[in-house]
């Protein structure tokens, strides 16, 4: 195999040629936005073997499906989309499986809203921001999940996660309105414990 | 005012989010500098789309190298490439041509086996004195003898690749990588349907290790390739249970004659 082979090419060449069954214009595609990718699936799963597991089944899909793609979206976006809903799947599919071993805590996806504050000041780094980050995220129900990665860890527009979901644009927003609630309860649980 | 504020407060969210522009967000930007309780709301949601933006994972790195992903990915779509067609038509076509004749004839020529629905589109048929209707039936029988037993030694070897696997995952702890052999599975269940399609009185002493094995493999179809070490370990308790890799290998030799 020859993983620079279409270097040169722009996205929507490559896009193109993977629509029209060309295997070859998958490495160089593969090389351009694995990594970020990667970090959607990461940021969702929250695990980096699911994530590369889920890469992995992003670019298979991406492959067996390129023949839908009508040059109407950019490679990116669309793999994006991809990417995320692959995501869902795979959270899915875990949650069937964990479901046997540690069955959720009852109310934990009803967590109403809190009056007390989240200290703006509050500094935590690293590894414990992270996993408080990471229960906080996994109590969102998984669109909303989904609409917080994109906004926040992908930089994408109302629009395009609209499109990304196949949701309304209305429903995008208030789905990220009520994420952040969600997101300011469940980290500040995680402060007080 | 309240309601007026619980119309606002997916607006400060919206602010807060930074998916507000133009008017609009000048607008609440204004109110939020004026007004102290959505100040409160909108600090608060900063704060956590501040987390949001600190979380380590936005700049993590992949831990294989795309090279290795690109493999990985070629590889897939080579079993997917290979696989479908042989799933549509079932192991008759991989018999040897011969066999497939023999096997056509008995179809057409003799009452061993019930037609069912309109009369087929017959080939020429060989004649049926050709060969004795005991010989074809012999040679039938063994075919799907032969067949089981490739079957269950192939089944077998997906077994003890997940039963002995301790491949770790890309260094995550307590997890197992159990490569193709979920995949593997499922190719295998695929053809577990046509073996007792084909002559099940000839596989009948292997029914209930078929059945057995048949359970085993769709545990294993149902396993992410990067599984828990106790998931494994459950598996490979409930095939030692069963004492399946000794019942299979005495099976296989069976059906081997
Ligand atoms: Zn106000």
């Amino acid at each position: 195999m020859e993983p620079s082979q279409g270097g040169g090419a722009s996205d929507r060449d490559l896009m193109a040629r993977l629509a029209a069954g060309d295997r070859e214009a998958l490495a160089p595609l593969m090389e351009r936005h694995y990594p970020r990718l990667y970090r959607i699936a990461l940021s969702y799963l929250r695990n980096p073997d699911d994530a590369l597991d889920t890469v992995q089944e992003t670019f298979v899909k991406a492959f067996q499906n390129a023949n839908r793609w009508d040059g109407s979206v950019e490679a990116g976006p669309w793999l994006s989309r991809v990417a995320i809903n692959q995501s869902i799947d795979r959270w899915r599919r875990i949650r069937r499986r964990q479901a046997t071993f540690t069955p959720l805590a009852p109310g934990d996806h009803e967590a109403a809203l809190a009056d007390g504050a989240l200290d703006p000041d509050a500094r935590v780094h690293g590894r414990e921001l992270r996993d408080r980050l990471a229960t906080a995220l996994g109590r969102l129900p998984e669109r909303q999940r989904a609409v917080v990665i994109l906004r926040h860890y992908q930089e994408m527009t109302l629009e395009e996660i609209a499109d990304a979901l196949g949701m309304k644009l209305g429903t995008v927003k208030s789905s990220l309105h009520r994420a952040l609630g969600r997101l300011r309860t469940g980290l500040q649980r995680g402060l007080e414990s | 005012m309240i309601l007026a504020h619980l119309l606002l407060r997916r607006r400060v969210a919206l602010l807060a989010a930074g998916v507000l522009d133009g008017r609009e967000r000048d607008e609440m930007r204004a109110h939020v500098d004026s007004c102290s309780r959505c100040r409160r709301e909108y600090d608060e949601l900063r704060a956590v789309v501040g987390a949001l933006e600190a979380d380590p994972l936005r700049s993590a790195e992949p831990e294989i190298p795309v090279s290795v992903l690109i493999d990985r990915v070629e590889q897939r779509l080579d079993r997917v490439a290979t696989s479908r067609p042989k799933r549509a038509h079932g192991w008759r076509v991989a018999l040897p041509a011969a066999a497939a004749a023999v096997l056509a004839f008995v179809l057409l020529g003799t009452e061993l086996l019930p037609r069912r629905g309109p009369e087929p589109v017959a080939p020429t048929p060989v004649p049926a004195a050709a060969l004795p209707s005991e010989v074809l039936d012999r040679l039938e029988r063994n075919l799907a003898r032969e067949q089981a037993a490739r079957y269950l030694s192939e089944a077998q070897d997906v077994l003890l690749a997940v039963s002995a696997t301790e491949a770790d995952c890309l260094r995550e702890e307590d997890r197992l990588d159990v490569g193709e052999a979920p995949d593997r599975s499922r190719q295998l269940l695929a053809r577990r349907a046509l073996l007792v399609e084909g002559r099940p009185e000839a596989v009948a002493s292997a029914q209930a290790v078929l059945d057995d094995v048949e359970l085993a493999l769709r545990e294993v179809a149902d396993l992410p390739s990067c599984v828990r070490r106790r998931d494994v370990e459950r598996l490979r308790q409930d095939i030692d249970r069963r004492q399946l890799h000794m019942r299979i290998r005495l099976m296989t030799r069976e059906l081997e004659g």
